[in-house]
Formats: C-alpha cells, sequence, structure tokens
C-alpha cells in the first residue's frame, strides 16, 4: 500500500524543508550541541548516528521544538522556531515525531490515539479523521487493531500506530528518534519495514538510529555525530565504503561487529 | 431507650451529614482540580501563592478554621449560614488534600506523554485537558475516594456550629437518656454504615482501573 502511492507532497525536490544555522545547545553547562548545520531538502531521506551522547537525540528534538536551543536558527519554508509559541506550533504541524518510547495515550484506542490531532488541531470533522486514520492504519498494517487500547499492542504494534499517528497530520518532514532501540529483537523488523515502505514513498524523514543496515538500504546521506559535532556528512555509498572520518570508521567497525 | 430507637434517633441526622457532604463537595472539587492543576503549571511567585492557599487550607486544624468562620467573620460583618461555613471549611480542607492528588497524578505521568501531544501540535491547554487530566484523575481514583471518606466523617465536626447531624443527635439523646455506651456505639455504627459502602465503591473502582 505504501509502495504504491507516492506522498502527495514529494514533488518539489529543490526546496529545502528546513534549514539549521550555528545551532548549538547547552544543558546547563554542558555543551551538547555544537555549530550544527545541516539542510534537510525535500524528499532526503537522512539518517543521524553516532555513540551515545552524542546529541543526536537532542538534534531531533531541537527540529520540532521539543528542546530548546541558545544560539543559532532552524528555519523552516514559513517559519522559524523559538520566535514565539504560534510560530513554533506552526513549525510542529509541519513535522511528524517517533519517539523511542512510542509514547501513544494509554487511555484512548488506537484510533483515537491517531484521529485526536485531525480533530483537535487540523479541526477535521469525526468521520473524515477516522477516515484518513483508517488509511494511515492500513498503510502500517495495523487496521484490525483500530478499537484496540495500547497495553492490548507489542512494543512493535504499538510503535506502528505511533507512526501511523504522526503521518495522520500529512507532515512534510518525519522525525524518527531511535525508533527500534527499546523492541525486543523480533519486533525490529516490523517496524523497520514499515519505515523502508514509507521511505519509498518518497516521504522527507530523519532518522536517528544504530540500524546501519536500515541505513544503507534507505538513506540518501548519512550525518554521523560525536561530541555535539556532526563529524561527517556523506552520501550512503560514500559512508559505506570505507572514506569515512577515522571516528565514524572506529563507530562503524563497533556497531556492524554485532 | 432500646438500642435500635438510639440508632433511628441518631440517623435522623443523616441528611444534615449528607447535605453537608455534597455541599462540601461542591467546593472541594473544583478548589482540588483548579489549585492542583495550577500548582502542577506554574512555577516562581504564582507557584509560591497557589502553594500558600492549598496549604492553609490543608494544614489548619478543621475545628479552629469552623469556629474562625462561624463566630469571627460576623464579627467583621460578613455572616454565613452554618451550613454554607461548614461545606466551605471542610470541602476546602478536603480540597486541599485531593488538590496534592490531582498535582501528583498529573507529574507521575511520563514525559513523553506531553511532548507527544506537542509533537502533534496540540495546545498546552489541550495537552492537559485530553491528555494528561483524563489519565492522571482515573489512576487518582482510589485516593479521591479516600478523600470523600474524610470529608463524611469530618462532619461529625459540623455539630460544634449547631447543625444538626449524626453527632449532634447523639449528643442531644444523651442529655435525655444517660446510656453511652448504647448511642456512641450506635453513632460509630452509623458513620460505618455510610462510610463502608463508599469504601467498597472504591475498591471496586481500584480493581476496574487496574484491569
Amino acid at each position: 500500500m505504501l509502495a504504491q502511492a507516492p506522498h502527495p507532497l514529494s514533488a518539489d525536490q529543490s526546496m529545502p524543508h528546513v534549514r539549521i544555522h550555528g545551532l548549538n545547545k547547552w544543558f546547563g553547562a554542558v555543551h551538547v550541541l555544537k555549530d550544527i548545520d545541516l539542510t534537510i531538502r525535500a524528499g532526503a531521506r537522512i539518517v543521524v548516528c553516532g555513540p551515545s551522547g552524542s546529541g543526536k537525540s537532542t538534534l531531533i528534538r531541537c527540529i520540532n521544538g521539543l528542546e530548546a536551543f541558545q544560539k543559532g536558527k532552524i528555519e523552516y519554508e514559513a517559519t522559524s522556531l523559538g520566535k514565539n509559541t504560534r510560530e513554533t506550533a506552526k513549525a510542529r504541524r509541519q513535522t511528524g515525531m517517533v519517539f523511542q518510547g512510542f509514547n501513544l495515550f494509554p487511555h484512548l484506542t488506537v484510533l483515537a490515539n491517531c484521529t485526536l490531532a485531525l480533530r483537535r488541531v487540523l479541526l477535521k470533522p469525526a468521520r473524515e479523521a477516522e477516515e484518513i486514520a483508517m488509511r494511515h492504519l492500513t498503510a502500517v498494517r495495523i487496521p484490525e487493531k483500530a478499537k484496540a487500547y495500547p497495553a492490548q499492542l507489542s512494543g512493535g504494534q504499538q510503535q506502528r500506530v505511533a507512526i501511523a499517528r504522526a503521518l495522520c497530520l500529512n507532515p512534510r518532514v518525519m522525525l524518527f528518534d531511535e525508533p527500534t532501540s527499546a523492541l525486543d529483537p523480533e519486533m525490529i523488523k516490523e517496524v523497520l519495514d514499515v519505515m523502508i515502505a514509507l521511505a519509498r514513498t518518497g516521504v522527507t524523514m530523519v532518522c536517528v538510529t544504530h540500524e546501519m543496515g536500515f541505513a544503507r538500504e534507505v538513506a540518501d546521506e548519512i550525518v554521523f555525530m560525536d561530541e555535539g559535532r556532526i563529524v561527517e556528512q556523506a552520501s550512503s555509498k560514500g559512508f559505506f565504503s570505507g572514506t569515512a572520518h577515522p571516528r565514524a570508521r572506529l563507530f562503524l567497525d563497533t556497531v556492524l561487529r554485532h | 431507650m432500646s438500642t435500635f430507637n438510639i440508632w433511628l434517633g441518631i440517623l435522623q441526622g443523616l441528611g444534615t451529614t449528607a447535605q453537608v457532604t455534597a455541599y462540601g463537595l461542591v467546593f472541594a472539587v473544583p478548589f482540588a482540580l483548579v489549585f492542583g492543576v495550577a500548582q502542577f503549571l506554574t512555577t516562581g511567585m504564582t507557584r509560591f501563592l497557589v502553594t500558600a492557599i492549598i496549604e492553609f487550607w490543608r494544614s489548619s486544624a478543621v475545628v479552629v478554621l469552623l469556629f474562625v468562620f462561624y463566630y469571627v467573620l460576623p464579627v467583621m460583618g460578613i455572616t454565613l449560614s452554618a451550613l454554607t461555613v461548614s461545606a466551605l471549611v471542610l470541602g476546602l480542607n478536603t480540597g486541599g488534600y485531593a488538590s496534592q492528588a490531582v498535582r501528583a497524578g498529573l507529574q507521575s505521568l511520563p514525559a513523553g506523554q506531553r511532548e507527544a501531544g506537542m509533537a502533534l501540535g496540540l495546545s498546552r491547554l489541550a495537552i492537559l485537558l485530553l491528555i494528561e487530566l483524563p489519565q492522571a484523575l482515573i489512576a487518582m481514583g482510589p485516593t479521591f475516594i479516600n478523600n470523600l471518606i474524610q470529608l463524611v466523617k469530618a462532619t461529625s465536626l459540623v455539630s460544634l456550629v449547631t447543625l444538626t447531624d449524626m453527632t449532634f443527635r447523639a449528643k442531644e439523646i444523651a442529655q435525655t437518656n444517660y446510656d453511652p455506651v448504647a448511642i456512641y456505639s450506635a453513632l460509630l455504627l452509623a458513620f460505618f454504615v455510610v462510610c463502608y459502602p463508599i469504601a467498597l465503591a472504591g475498591r471496586w473502582l481500584e480493581a476496574r482501573i487496574q484491569s
């Protein structure tokens, strides 16, 4: 289903969706992001990797304003982050976020998780919201669980629902923050399969992950971070063919040995 | 006077006990919700003020508050009926306790719930009303039942400001019949009969929440 229909917003490949300039962030005295420059073009599939504590999750959380930053700019097509809450909300509506811990709303059914923002943010009527939600639940291959509650689903199923929930708002950029790190090994594949299918529709993706197989198959750009800096930014081919920065090389060796 | 008649006599005060409880909830529920949420959301000076108001109601002795509001306010030109004073004082005292359950319930939610709401573009108010409060209130249901039982039991104090509740009736009967064992045992039983079903309802609620 996902593989057939191109994403409606994937047509224009020239305009960047998000531009990050000289981004710096501190947690107290700890300098966690240092002079980050990154452009997310329309249709890009960027994988952000690096050792833990390198700032990759913080970076992705800055992109949709979940974390504040102290210096630099994050510009969207129509607005930029951090100006005020209204502009931040406007930017957030252009991004979809998938969390490591799924973060489904446990008191709502799967369907209600997906329709909540459609109804309360985009103000769609109930029926239309449910149609949109069912379309995305079908795309992540879990329509039969629409009436179930999150606690009745496996981790992999919950994460697929979380992906559907984010897609419902038709975001221009999908952000993934280690989407498979909290999953049992046998559930990782079902989530990665959904993400691979999603990537083939041409949707713009930024994904923080340690899944190098996924990166090799899907990413067109790899961003390697270490100690708060982007140490290497390369095409997927370039990154995996051995021309990488020594620290990236070391990281790859460690990750791939598993 | 037979023990049964004593008991019937005491139950004549049940109406007042129920009235003070119900009227007290009219003060307790809004206070707990508004101040619990306010303490959760505010910072700095505002939070200090909110906390001060909660602590005033929570940490003052109920008997003293009853006397202050019933006997001192009229001196300042404000006269409230005994029922209103009782409902206000008992309600806000219970509401003070319940506000802490509301705040704790909100604080115990994982940060990811709020973040997921923010990432979906929901406003702070929408996140509070649609995501945080429903979960916090359900989780705190058993605590609210405890608070309700406390409120029912605290109504025994309103006899001190002339209301004819069950405790007042017991004291009236004690004045005409010297039979403290039968009278106060019957009063104990009367409160138990009112409070135990609430406790049972609370246990039923707890079981439902866990399933």
